[in-house]
């Protein structure tokens, strides 16, 4: 699976206090947790920090960068500040390789960020939802993935390049949801051949859940059955880690080997 | 209609491993035999590199074999008293390596010591000039008190040292590192053992990329397609990326093909199985053949007329003009 670190949030208040002062060592000690954890792709997210944004997102970018050469996912639900941010970082860091996260099935967003991941050789992450918001059914959902995933295929963009997200909502808000976006990912594998990655925010399935660790272990192994292959995660949790290879050993994405998670820690030189 | 396109797209390589040292390389070897590489299936051209070709390595036992029926002591009867002679006479048959067994070493085939198993090397290494397999007896007690003094004494000649296993596997992998030489991982028809060795091996620092993988081997009608299915499994593990499975392969088919009722009966059952002087090599070429389908790099043989029938079938699957690694 491809781990998309989510620690280095604006979310965060030690985060968020690092880019006010701008203090790089804490962001290196919660990048190096992150990476020794297997972290494959670090999505950066400035979160609402005071000061200019695009400053903000280039200096993070610039000092995870500084720390390991792993792709970035730039994180911003705004799509104008993407506009402004990818092609800064892009020059910054010109060997990067970069994220867009995210874009959903909106035309006006589609319209904006599709071209922009073209032009900046970056991958794309496409929300299944539009400008009504989280769609209420599987139906909704994977129309709007297809929708953002043909236009981003058109707009020049490989499949292997794209992440769609069926956007997981808490638990305790929307209950009928963990399973329609296990239903969405199983229907929209099916929409294109190689299919695209498909990824959630899992953290956001547990929000102010007292068993939240629990719930996000649990449900990333649900969604890896139904063929989920990303996830933005906390990559320093070594028990949610273990699930996961776990979860891919059983699937049969792994050889089983009594030392399987060694084995798996081996293959990524951790 | 147009045929679909059925390339794979492979992540993964076969770790090439070289075996052997010549004179600049610090060893007294006349040419080196490089195995795996691939970054396909066997023998499909189109879906990846196939850099080197399976090698072939005949057998040579430290003692005259009381049980090789008569097709095999025609060819070797009269020089299997003396190793040296026997690994010139498989150089003469176009061997690519010499598969030495320490037989004599195990407590009951005579116990040899070490220096005496250190003797046969030597002599074997000064006999001819083609890259030793080297086996102890499977008894890893002795094993343990044969092969360091065996891997020091042919230091510098980048041995293939067979066999390290999950529950044996220090004294071999130290040897092995400390005298420069490669190892033999077995797991017995398990293909999470063999990863297993694999993983526990390199944890000791030696390095993946100069094991080889040995799955044991079964010959036809004795559970040959599990070994075949086990073959596959690694080998589709290793081109999707598992670098603890990107070990090339070697497979003891002449040991158990001339095992079998079928290889070893004589004439006396020809009326129903044909003349034996056809039977044996004929099994032991079925089995080599089959073997390599599922993705096979070191074959070790027996009988002449198998290794020439499976240079003939490697130069026919491969298209290649030249696939013998002379």
């Amino acid at each position: 699976m491809i781990i998309f670190s989510e620690r280095i949030n604006g979310m965060y208040r030690d985060v968020r206090g690092a880019i006010a002062e701008k203090d790089k060592k804490i962001v290196h000690e919660l990048l190096r947790a992150q990476l020794a954890g297997g972290a494959d792709v670090i999505d950066i997210n400035i979160g609402p920090t005071k000061g200019d944004a695009v400053e903000n997102f280039l200096w993070l970018a610039q000092n995870v960068h500084e720390l390991s050469d792993k792709p970035i996912s730039l994180d911003s639900a705004k799509p104008n500040l993407l506009t402004e941010v990818v092609p800064r970082v892009r020059r910054a860091l010109p060997g990067a390789k970069l994220v867009i996260n995210s874009c959903t099935a909106a035309a006006d967003y589609m319209d904006k960020l599709i071209p922009l991941a073209a032009r900046n050789h970056t991958g794309l992450v496409g929300l299944t939802m539009d400008q009504e918001g989280v769609p209420g059914n599987v139906e909704k959902r994977v129309e709007c993935g297809a929708t953002v995933l043909m236009a981003a295929i058109e707009g020049g963009i490989s499949v292997e390049d794209i992440y769609l997200d069926p956007i997981v909502l808490p638990i305790n808000v929307a209950a009928k949801q963990p399973s329609h976006v296990l239903e969405a990912i199983r229907q929209l594998a099916a929409v294109s051949d190689p299919p695209p990655h498909f990824i959630v925010g899992l953290s956001n399935i547990s929000q102010k859940c007292p068993m939240h660790r629990m719930l996000n272990r649990t449900y990333l192994v649900m969604c890896l059955a139904a063929g989920l292959d990303a996830a933005i995660m906390d990559a320093a949790d070594q028990d949610l880690v273990e699930a996961v290879i776990s979860a891919e050993v059983l699937l049969g994405k792994h050889l089983y080997s009594d030392d399987y998670v060694k084995a798996w820690r081996m293959q990524k030189g951790l | 209609m147009a045929l679909p396109d059925v390339k794979e797209k492979w992540s993964g390589r076969v770790n090439p491993v070289t075996l052997g040292a010549t004179k600049a390389e610090g060893g007294t070897r006349g040419r080196t035999v490089t195995i795996g590489g691939q970054s396909g299936i066997p023998f499909l051209g189109f879906d990846g590199e196939i850099p080197h070709p399976p090698a072939i390595a005949l057998d040579v036992l430290d003692k005259a074999p009381l049980d090789w029926p008569k097709p095999l002591a025609e060819i070797y009867g009269d020089v299997w008293s003396d190793p040296a002679a026997w690994a010139r006479r498989v150089k003469e048959l176009g061997a690519d390596l010499v598969n030495l067994r320490l037989t004599s070493t195990h407590p009951d085939e005579g116990d040899a010591p070490p220096e005496k198993a250190v003797e046969t090397v030597r002599a074997v290494l000064e006999a001819v000039d083609l890259p030793l397999i080297i086996w102890g007896c499977d008894v890893p007690a002795k094993d343990q008190a044969v092969m360091p003094k065996v891997a020091a004494a042919a230091q510098g000649e980048n041995c293939l040292l067979g066999a390290v296993t999950e529950a044996e596997y220090r004294t071999l992998t130290a040897a092995a590192q400390a005298y420069g030489h490669k190892l033999i991982a077995m797991a017995p028809c398990d293909i999470n053992k063999s990863k297993q060795v694999n993983i526990l091996v390199s944890d000791t620092g030696y390095p993946l990329t100069d094991l080889v993988i040995y799955p044991t081997t079964a010959s036809l009608g004795y559970g040959m397609e599990y070994v075949y299915s086990i073959l596959e499994r690694g080998r589709l593990a290793a081109l999707a990326g598992d670098r603890l499975m990107a070990q090339p392969v070697i497979l003891d088919v002449g040991h158990e093909a001339w095992r079998s009722k079928e290889a070893r009966s004589g004439d006396e059952v020809a009326d129903c199985w044909g003349p034996g002087e056809a039977r044996g090599p004929a099994w032991e070429a079925v089995t080599a053949a089959d073997l390599l389908q599922g993705g096979a790099d070191l074959l070790i043989l027996r009988h002449t007329k198998t290794l020439e029938v499976v240079r003939r079938l490697l130069r026919e699957l491969a298209g290649a003009a030249d696939v013998a690694h002379v």
